[in-house]
């Protein structure tokens, strides 16, 4: 009896490795040994939205049993301004911060918040991203996302659909552009840096005589073209992808003068009440059934083993433009005064 | 004579209640004064060195766009005001001294309205007055022919119209406490001098719960400048700034908290003149309704225009709560939103999610809860012994003390929160990380409501009631327990609702305070309204809603059955 599961136990273990090889890292026992001593960990995270977040935290904990894994979901503003009100205040809370705003980690690596530590699951990591990481090993790169052309396929055809960036200022979009603002997401602030760095300030004088409808976050276009009161947009690609799999009449376009890459570092925090469990976190974020729920979510993997979804693209196969990580953080706060002037809020 | 026996003479014959008030205010100044103080101490503060500076005020207001999106808030709060007004006035008296049939459903539906959090009423009303496609709009067109239909939630009009809908039922409550006091004798005094109904109503009736009414506007106003949820999804998108849009922008990377806390500061003085505007239109007359000699009350009969009176009612409750819940209800029950309503597109998976997927909801429910029943029951006691001091004139200077109680609901909650960090993250008391700090920053938060409700409460109670307690040889404090405390029940169990509604889905001045054990539902609601993911927004308003429309209901039962439908006051 106890043979014959052994003997099952012993295939479908063959047959997971098949479908996800599940990779050990140098000293993952003696870690996870360490993290349960901690019981349990915190993590703030703007990286994604909380229905990812919970699944990944779902799936770290199912790996490695025996340490919770508690999640705070904000938008990166807050989850930096709650940081910021932690380490104020001396209460060590959060012992993996996740991002999505590149000034934070230099301010945040500049203070002195952040602990080093470099993931043995580095090795992973997509090549495109490498760049991203930190040369102290402060943070290393563990999402990443586009901002693309994205539209309602009930009211536009796809032939009709806008095909590069200046297609929004088309007079024929007039008052159906949806768009948000870089003074709330991060993501629009990138955008808009790299618009101006294409195409110059002109871009969004006339996208604004198209007079686009601007909400907060990026995600809020997701919420405009499905209620059709705007039916083009500059979105994100997980949201977008994640509504149109539930069955919103959604569509993406990966545009012919680029999609905006996204890539997002998360860091473990000096003063971490669980920092072994930090580290396990980390690992799992860059391992392969980390990203494996990450695709399922409809987040883009940054493991390089770990296809995309049907559906959406790989990143490495769609033409990716991006502003460099000093023009970045130097543009955000011009185009932010910029925008208000345009725009007028 | 010895000097002990005197002393001792003197202690006989003090009223020793007295201990009881001045504890009471040291915990008023404490509650109120400390955050505001620091607040204000921050205002003239350089960020980075913390010396004295006027930089920051400088800052605040040096630019035209901040000084224009001052104005837009303080045109918004009084337009929404207003219309309170409009909407909450006639259905109160409708409800409370009429003969209009009904009266379950429209109550019920304004206590659905005050459930609603704002920022949900708002996305809802989006899609139903969006210009391109909102319902309504689209069916304008439909029955017109026409190719746009005429509503524009992306304006000054939408956004006062959803602020409006989503505060009246603070002007309806208030003044409905008021008129269920007001007994017939008055208007049977009118009408037998020749009055008909209607010049009593607005003469006498409507006069007499003008303290109310007024005390309603000022909260409505303050609320209408507060928020931050429905300007953030409206006004942006309708290109215009108000304060708390503003306010926000401020508290972007890097964090400009010195700025904000100068730019919050006028505010006070606009409460200031406020409340003493009101004191002055009402001091020199009389509003004592409540006396002991009894009273009946009787219902104006409106023959025909009962129904008109109804269609009203159900008019401005179907914008506020029939229409958005609509819009709710498909939401949260469709398996994508944006195909509308059909069989196939019915899923439980949404509130399945946040039922059982989703972690946090499990914490943030009952934590949303119990914070604030804590938080109504301190405002509260608070507030009604602070309105007893100043309405009794048993302490010098009372006067003040309303001003301290109404302080907090003039700076926008997340201000406020910025206050509250600060005065409790360091010695003597660190409540940060802890459920306190959410519980005493929600009481804090609503004690003006929870005073202004117990001020009109005891100002419709006559004094002589509690004299002729005490000439019989009771104490005070006998005096309030079985005279003052029995007459005011039933108010403050409406006082209780009406603190423990808005608790529920305070969003402001949690969004910097909770921890990662504390979180609350209207933080999870708010970090789900920009992830695009109406579907499982709608279902965790949805269970908002459901939970505390129970709550209440319970709260009814226990209170006594008459309370929802109260048609004659005791």
């Amino acid at each position: 009896m106890t043979s014959i599961r052994l003997f099952f136990l012993a295939v479908l273990s063959i047959v997971g490795v098949a479908s996800t090889p599940a990779v050990a890292f140098d000293g993952e026992k003696a870690l996870h040994e360490a993290a349960k001593k901690e019981k349990e960990l915190t993590w703030y995270t703007a990286h994604y939205n909380s229905e990812t977040a919970a699944a990944l935290c779902q799936g770290f904990e199912k790996k490695y049993p025996g340490v919770k894994c508690n999640y705070v979901r904000t938008t990166a503003q807050v989850a930096y301004q709650r940081l910021a009100q932690d380490q104020k205040a001396g209460i060590a809370q959060a012992s993996v911060i996740s991002s999505t705003d590149q000034s934070h980690y230099t301010k945040m690596k500049q203070d002195g918040w952040l602990q080093s530590y470099r993931p043995k699951n580095l090795a992973e990591l997509v090549d495109a991203f490498r760049s991203f990481n930190d040369p102290d090993d402060l943070f290393v790169a563990t999402a990443a996302g586009l901002v693309l052309i994205t539209y309602n396929t009930s009211v536009v055809a796809a032939s009709e659909a806008p095909k590069k960036w200046t297609d929004l200022a088309d007079p024929k979009w007039k008052g159906k552009v949806s768009i948000g603002h870089p003074g709330f997401s991060g993501y629009v602030g990138t955008w808009v840096v790299q618009m101006r760095k294409l195409y110059g300030w002109e871009y969004f004088k006339k996208l604004e005589l198209n007079k686009p409808r601007i909400g907060r976050s990026i995600n809020d276009t997701v919420t405009m073209l499905n209620a059709k009161e705007s039916i083009v947009a500059a979105g994100p690609s997980a949201t977008t992808l994640e509504s149109k799999s539930k069955g919103n009449p959604l569509a993406v376009v990966y545009p012919e003068d680029g999609a905006i890459l996204m890539v997002s570092a998360s860091g473990i925090l000096k003063n971490a009440p669980a920092p072994n469990a930090a580290k396990l976190l980390m690992e799992y974020l860059l391992s392969r059934e980390g990203n494996e729920v990450m695709v399922q979510q409809h987040q883009d993997p940054v493991n390089k083993h770990v296809k995309p979804m049907a559906g959406g693209k790989s990143i490495a196969e769609v033409k990716t433009i991006r502003p460099t990580a000093a023009e970045i953080e130097k543009g955000i706060p011009e185009v932010k005064e910029q925008f208000r002037e345009t725009f007028g809020i | 004579m010895t000097d002990a026996a005197a002393v001792a003479r003197r202690w006989r014959h003090l009223d020793k209640s007295v201990f009881v008030w001045l504890l009471l205010i040291a915990l008023l100044l404490v509650l109120v004064i400390n955050p505001l103080a620091r607040l204000l101490w921050a205002s003239f503060q350089h960020p980075e060195t913390g010396a004295f500076t006027l930089e920051n005020y400088a800052a605040a207001y040096g630019r035209w766009r901040y000084i224009e999106a001052l104005i837009n808030s303080l045109v918004v709060g009084l337009a929404a005001a207003v219309l309170c007004i409009v909407f909450g006035v006639p259905m109160a008296w409708a409800v409370s001294r009429t003969d209009m049939p009904g009266k379950g459903l429209v109550w019920a539906a304004v206590l659905g309205t005050f459930i609603m959090p704002n920022y949900l009423g708002a996305v809802a009303w989006i899609l139903m007055a969006g210009p391109n496609a909102g319902r309504l709009n689209r069916a304008y067109s439909a029955l017109t022919g026409a190719a746009a239909g005429p509503f524009n939630v992306y304006s000054m009009t939408g956004l006062v119209l959803v602020i409006a809908c989503y505060s009246f039922p603070y002007m309806f409550v208030f003044t409905r406490s008021a008129l269920d006091l007001i007994s017939s004798e008055m208007e049977d005094a009118a009408s037998t001098l020749g009055a008909g109904a209607l010049r009593t109503t607005l003469r006498v009736t409507l006069p007499l719960a003008l303290p109310a009414i007024m005390g309603a506007f000022i909260v409505e106003f303050l609320e209408a400048i507060a928020l931050f949820g429905a300007p953030a999804l409206i006004a942006l998108p309708a290109r215009f700034q108000v304060m708390t849009t503003m306010l926000w922008q401020m508290f972007e990377f890097p964090p400009r908290v010195q700025v904000a806390a100068a730019y919050s500061m006028p505010l006070l003085l606009i409460t200031v003149f406020l409340f003493w505007l009101q004191y002055r239109l009402i001091a020199r007359k009389g509003y004592v309704a409540l006396t002991g000699k009894g009273g009946e009350r009787r219902l104006v009969r409106l023959g025909p225009w009962r129904w008109v009176l109804l269609g009203y009612c159900l008019f401005v409750t179907s914008l506020s709560f029939f229409l958005p819940m609509l819009v709710v209800l498909q939401a949260a029950f469709a398996r994508a939103w944006g195909r509308g309503f059909s069989l196939d597109n019915l899923t439980l998976r949404n509130i399945r999610f946040v039922l059982i997927d989703q972690p946090a909801t499990r914490t943030a429910t009952p934590n949303t809860f119990v914070y604030a029943a804590a938080a109504s029951l301190i405002a509260l006691g608070l507030a009604l012994a602070i309105a007893y001091i100043v309405a009794r004139r048993l302490v010098p200077f009372g006067r003040a003390l309303t001003y301290v109680a109404m302080a907090p609901f003039v700076i926008p909650g997340i201000v406020l929160a910025i206050g509250f960090y600060a005065a409790y993250t360091s010695k003597p008391l660190v409540l940060y990380g802890t459920a306190w700090i959410l519980i005493l920053a929600f009481a804090t938060r609503f004690l003006p409501i929870a005073y202004t409700n117990s001020d009109a409460a005891l100002r419709s109670i006559n004094p002589e009631l509690e004299d002729a307690a005490r000439i019989l040889g009771g104490g005070r404090l006998l005096a309030l327990r079985r005279v003052v405390g029995p007459l005011l029940r039933r108010g403050l169990a409406g006082a209780f609702i009406l603190v423990f509604i808005p608790a529920t889905r305070e969003l402001s001045s949690a969004i910097f305070l909770y921890t990662t054990g504390t979180q609350v539902l209207s933080v999870l609601l708010f970090d789900k309204s920009d992830e695009g993911n109406f579907e499982v927004l709608s279902s965790m308003g949805l269970i908002l809603v459901v939970v505390t429309v129970v709550l209440v209901l319970i709260g009814f039962r226990v209170v006594g059955r008459d309370f929802l439908l109260r048609r004659t006051a005791t």
